[in-house]
């Protein structure tokens, strides 16, 4: 449901997640309803497929 | 010309009379930026004209929305059609509403939850083929407290307007910042579960629908036109509060905006870089982007080459689009000087 996103240049940590059903990139904004979605779909034990490796 | 009449309405000392009163958004339901002409609820909620979203769960699930242009003879152009498909007996934990949400800064005034609290008037036009008692509720953020009321649409397939007063709600916690800070609901089908008792506050779990009133779910191929949906501070209904068209699309954007097709360009090695968006959004925005409808693919203008790049990264502020990047095809999102398009949306929608 739920893949993370690869660093960028100067990040030490991911800064959004894709959501796989439509490729939607969800930043990780506390007021953005979808990053609050994804917080309980965490909550709930799922875990996100892992980033794409660097190509 | 001399003054000769003051409208009863215009004493109020509560009530307010200028431009801007009305803090829902698109009342009038002309703004659909998400362009569909009939929506499928089938997640929980779908947003549908902007800024009101209608949700169903349980054993309800066969509502649809368009927007329609059947209007009561005030000077509306457009109104919301919600459409029951196979009528169902409302199961306790089963729901179904329309709803709008209000960003807190736009009610701060209201004050709501403290003793200095203003009531609030909320007025409409309704037009259904099933008559009763109907509920609608204003539920806080947090989904802790909700006034529940009633109104009554008398006659089947005929336009009636009407106001329901909330009195000032004195306790509760309601935000008045950038997240939702008062939401209307209107009750088509909300379960016990879900009801609470018709004009009072309840408190202690979580309610959007009115114990005792009428489903638009119970009735197969029920329709619901509502249009000229305001929600103002003061005990008194005012005249519906018509926005420039340009105006009031500029408030939708602050919560979705459906961009079109955006150039952009490449910047070094670090991917796509943005631009800022026409209007500043509530919160930074889910991003998703396509070229002539294929999800994830962009354009680039050297070479009129389409291609659907793959794990798009995407830096954004509620302000602009900073960065995108992607890793396959690897040159594409890296090579600097190039031009590209795509079409954007952005929802950072309550």
């Amino acid at each position: 449901m739920y893949k993370l996103t690869h660093l960028l240049f100067g990040q030490t940590e991911p800064s959004s997640v894709i959501r796989t059903t439509d490729g939607a990139c969800i930043p990780f904004d506390p007021d953005n309803t979808d990053y609050q979605a994804y917080l309980r779909w965490l909550e709930a034990g799922n875990t996100p497929e892992p980033a794409e490796e660097n190509q | 010309m001399a003054l000769t009449q003051v409208d009863q309405g215009l004493l109020g000392t509560n009530a307010q009379y200028t431009g801007f009163k009305n803090r829902i958004i698109n009342g009038a339901m002309v703004i659909n930026q998400r362009g569909s002409s009939s929506y499928t609820i089938n997640t929980d909620p779908v947003y549908t004209l902007d800024r009101f979203s209608l949700g169903q769960g349980g054993n309800v699930n066969s509502f649809t929305v368009q927007q329609s242009t059947t209007v009561p003879t005030t000077g509306f152009k457009n109104s919301m059609l919600v459409t029951m498909g196979t009528g169902v007996t409302v199961a306790a934990g089963a729901y179904a509403y329309l709803r709008q949400a209000i960003e807190g800064y736009n009610v701060a005034d209201f004050n709501l939850g403290s003793s200095t609290a203003s009531p609030f008037t909320v007025s409409f036009y309704v037009r259904s083929n099933v008559t009763g008692t109907f509920g609608v509720s204003l539920r806080n953020g947090g989904s802790t407290a909700t006034y529940c009321a009633t109104y009554t649409i008398n006659a089947a397939s005929t336009w009636e307007y009407k106001t329901v007063t909330i009195p000032a709600i004195t306790s509760g916690t309601w935000t008045t910042d950038n997240t939702s800070g008062l939401e209307l609901y209107f009750d088509l089908g909300v379960g016990s579960t879900y009801s609470g008792t018709a004009n009072q506050l309840n408190t202690g779990a979580n309610y959007f629908g009115v114990t005792g009133t009428t489903k638009l779910a119970a009735t197969t191929g029920a329709t619901f036109y509502i249009t000229g949906v305001q929600l103002e501070k003061g005990s008194t209904a005012t005249s519906f509060d018509y926005r420039p068209y340009g105006t009031e699309f500029q408030l939708c954007q602050r919560y979705y905006q459906n961009l079109g097709n955006v150039g952009v360009s490449a910047l070094n090695a670090t991917g796509v870089v943005g631009f800022l968006f026409p209007t500043l959004m509530r919160a930074t925005p889910t991003i998703t982007f396509s070229y002539n409808g294929t999800s994830n693919a962009i354009y680039r203008f050297s070479d009129a080459a389409v291609s659907t790049l793959s794990s798009p990264t995407i830096i954004a502020t509620s302000f602009g689009m900073q960065n995108m990047y992607a890793f396959s095809p690897a040159s594409w999102a890296s090579t600097p000087g190039y031009g590209y398009q795509a079409a954007f949306v952005l929802n950072a929608e309550l």
